[in-house]
């Protein structure tokens, strides 16, 4: 079964960045899915809990960043999924209010492709420790 | 990021189309915030919403390797998050400086590229960081948080080179004049294939040449689209500039204006892009300075005090549209008309609209008083004179008490357009197919005589036929009707104009008149045909302006 990802993001620049990335390398052929706020990634997400991982925007009108994770945390909702934040300079103190909420890491811009696959290898190996486990 | 190439660097018209909408906001949101703050109030809704963008337009740079825009969305940030939390530090000087900032930024997204000047960011990043630390309340305020100066050494400013190469705009041009070359070779081998079929008849052989040159054709209209798109440019690079220009105009001329520009990413050839500054400079600044009111002038007639002006550029079906429009007085029509009947004109039986359009006849502007900043530069008449030569046209609407607005319909590009070659005398002659609305077997009887001019119907409506020996004065146009006549349009005119042969349809190469021998009023270039005869391009706009002069 091919596997999945969510990207939550309000720019569609972002998007295709994303979809530039997954239509790469071993990437090539999963699923993607895409939000353009936080109210609809939340939405998403809900309906998908065999997610290898979400990216998540930390800045957006609509639902930001942080709020998708406290409404997660708050309702449960797939807790493992990871979600990883996206941030850029100058968000430092919002990444520690991310851990508080549930962050599994962090993605800072500007970010290369190969720092994408290399979050998607640790989600995968979370995926099969917990597997395993 | 390593050296070298920027990963997304194929999204950087994605990149532009979706940052320089969100720059501009940010200029235009500076502007407000100076006169929220001149008012007293604190805009701080403003400066979350800014504050947002900014972030946004950061992010997006920095995934893109655009760094100076980077860092001036950077600057801007901190400046605005110091600002929000300083509300001593809210002056005119801090107001001066978010606006410089904006208009920088817009003209540095809408410019992107992978090799934009590293360093065009720097002085004013260097002004921001002066600026903070010597604020009032900076050191107070600044000292717990993270200021600019807390950004250390870049490891990627260097990877500018990416896959683009800076040219200089010369070398278009040279291009663009060997395809032109390449475009009459083509015309002549078109030539000689039909010259060699009627001659030797159908056969295999002329079947594939025919079919070689077909595809020759085809990669030519492919280099050619390819090499038009490389000279286009976004509008903001001319854009950008007014928000700054509006605010010291208004300063200059004691009037409070909100200026909103909208369309920026439209793209235009950097031929004409590089003409337009000027016409739209001073359609600009003559509606702050002329079209709105003061603000007591507009308070008393019950509009808000500040006035309105909108800069929009839009693409419409190949062309570019640009509008620049006010919430002002409106024309003073009596004054149109008192002036008109001064320099001799009947303007008894003209509709509204006729008049209006007057404003761009030469000695015609209305303006009693000339201010520093409008009455610099050039009147209407020379503005509206660009724009025609650059093949477009420039159409003025005003409703008293309303404003007035100022619409432009520019050519995407200059370099080649494609033509309708007409035979008027042995001499031949490009119309603009843009301005063709049809071509017209002249029958004797269609044609009437109405006060020694040519009227014949034309899909229901009686428009004038002028014969085109005597538009053009060439020496032998004595003879009787022409049997063809082209139906040439511009905005709501349209003649017909009577000519000898009609060839076909060809892209040509557009070459300027050489400005020392003056400007004949009824040919706006020359062209070199496929068969190597030089001809002259007809300058459509102009002749349909004569033909109505002599109304």
């Amino acid at each position: 079964m091919p596997e999945s990802f969510l990207v939550i993001d309000d720019s569609k620049l972002l998007h295709q960045m994303y979809r530039l990335i997954f239509s790469q390398g071993d990437l090539a052929g999963s699923t993607v899915h895409y939000a353009a706020n936080g109210r609809e990634g939340y939405a998403v997400l809900a309906a998908h809990p065999e997610l290898t991982l979400v990216l998540l925007d930390l800045n957006m009108p609509e639902m930001n960043g942080l709020e998708v994770l406290a409404r997660r945390q708050a309702e449960h909702l797939h807790p493992h999924v990871p979600v990883a934040l996206v941030t850029t300079e100058g968000s430092e103190e919002d990444e520690a209010r991310g851990r508080a909420v549930g962050a599994w890491d962090y993605l800072r811009k500007p970010f290369q492709p190969s720092d994408i696959q290399a979050l998607v290898r640790r989600a995968r190996e979370l995926r099969r420790s917990r597997g395993a486990a | 990021m390593t050296a070298g190439e920027n990963p997304f660097g194929d999204l950087l018209q994605d990149y532009i189309v979706e940052c320089l909408p969100l720059a501009e906001q940010v200029g235009d949101a500076f502007v407000e915030l100076e006169r929220s703050w001149q008012s007293g109030e604190p805009g701080d809704d403003l400066l979350t919403t800014v504050k947002g963008r900014l972030h946004t337009i950061k992010g997006n740079s920095a995934m893109m390797g655009i760094a100076p825009a980077r860092d001036i969305a950077h600057a801007l940030e901190d400046a605005c998050g110091f600002l929000g939390r300083s509300p001593d530090a809210c002056t005119a000087d801090a107001a001066a400086l978010l606006i410089a900032g904006g208009g920088l930024l817009v003209e540095l997204v809408g410019g992107a590229s992978p090799e934009l000047d590293p360093a065009s960011a720097t002085a004013f990043v260097e002004r921001v960081r002066a600026y903070l630390t010597a604020a009032p309340g900076a050191a107070t305020a600044g000292s717990d948080r993270r200021q600019t100066e807390r950004r250390g050494p870049r490891s990627d400013e260097g990877e500018a080179a990416g896959n683009t190469v800076r040219i200089d705009f010369r070398r278009l041009d040279a291009m663009l004049e060997v395809l032109g070359e390449g475009l009459i070779q083509h015309s002549s081998l078109v030539e000689l294939y039909r010259r060699l079929l009627r001659k030797v008849g159908a056969g295999v052989e002329l079947e594939e040449l025919d079919q070689t040159v077909l595809s020759l054709q085809k990669t030519l209209t492919r280099l050619e689209s390819t090499l038009m798109e490389a000279r286009l440019l976004p509008v903001s690079t001319v854009l950008g500039r007014f928000p700054r220009l509006v605010r010291d105009v208004a300063h200059a001329e004691g009037k409070k204006v909100r200026l909103e520009v909208s369309g920026g990413e439209t793209a235009l050839d950097k031929a004409v892009l590089d003409r337009l500054g000027e016409p739209l400079l001073h359609l600009v600044s003559n509606a702050v300075a002329h079209g709105l009111e003061h603000p007591e002038e507009r308070t008393r007639a019950g509009k808000p005090a500040e006035g309105h002006i909108r800069l929009r550029a839009a693409s419409v079906s190949g062309r570019v549209i640009i509008r620049v429009s006010d919430d002002g007085r409106g024309l003073d029509e009596e004054a149109i008309r008192a002036k008109a009947e001064s320099l001799g004109l009947d303007v008894r039986n003209v509709d509204i609209a006729q008049l209006h359009n007057l404003v761009f006849v030469s000695g015609l502007s209305t303006a009693e008083r000339v201010t520093t900043l409008s009455g610099r530069g050039l009147g209407l008449d020379v503005a509206a004179n660009v724009i025609h030569a650059l093949g477009g046209t420039i159409e003025v609407e005003s409703r008293k008490g309303q404003g007035t607005a100022f619409t432009l319909s520019l050519p995407v590009t200059l370099a080649i357009v494609r033509s309708l070659i007409v035979e008027v005398d042995r001499e031949r002659y490009a119309v603009p197919l843009s301005h063709v609305a049809e071509t017209v077997r002249a029958e004797p009887e269609a044609i009437r005589q109405i006060n020694n001019q040519g009227v014949t119907q034309w899909r229901g409506d009686l428009i004038h036929v002028a014969d085109a020996g005597a538009v053009l004065g060439t020496p032998e146009s004595s003879r009787g009707l022409r049997p063809f006549y082209v139906v040439m349009t511009a905005g709501a005119k349209r003649r017909g104009l009577l000519v000898d042969r009609l060839i076909g349809h060809q892209d040509i190469v557009v070459k300027g008149l050489d400005p020392a021998l003056g400007r004949p009023t009824v040919v706006s270039g020359t062209t070199i045909l496929g068969d190597g005869r030089v001809a002259c391009i007809l300058d459509v706009v102009r002749i349909l302006d004569g033909v109505a002069h002599v109304n």
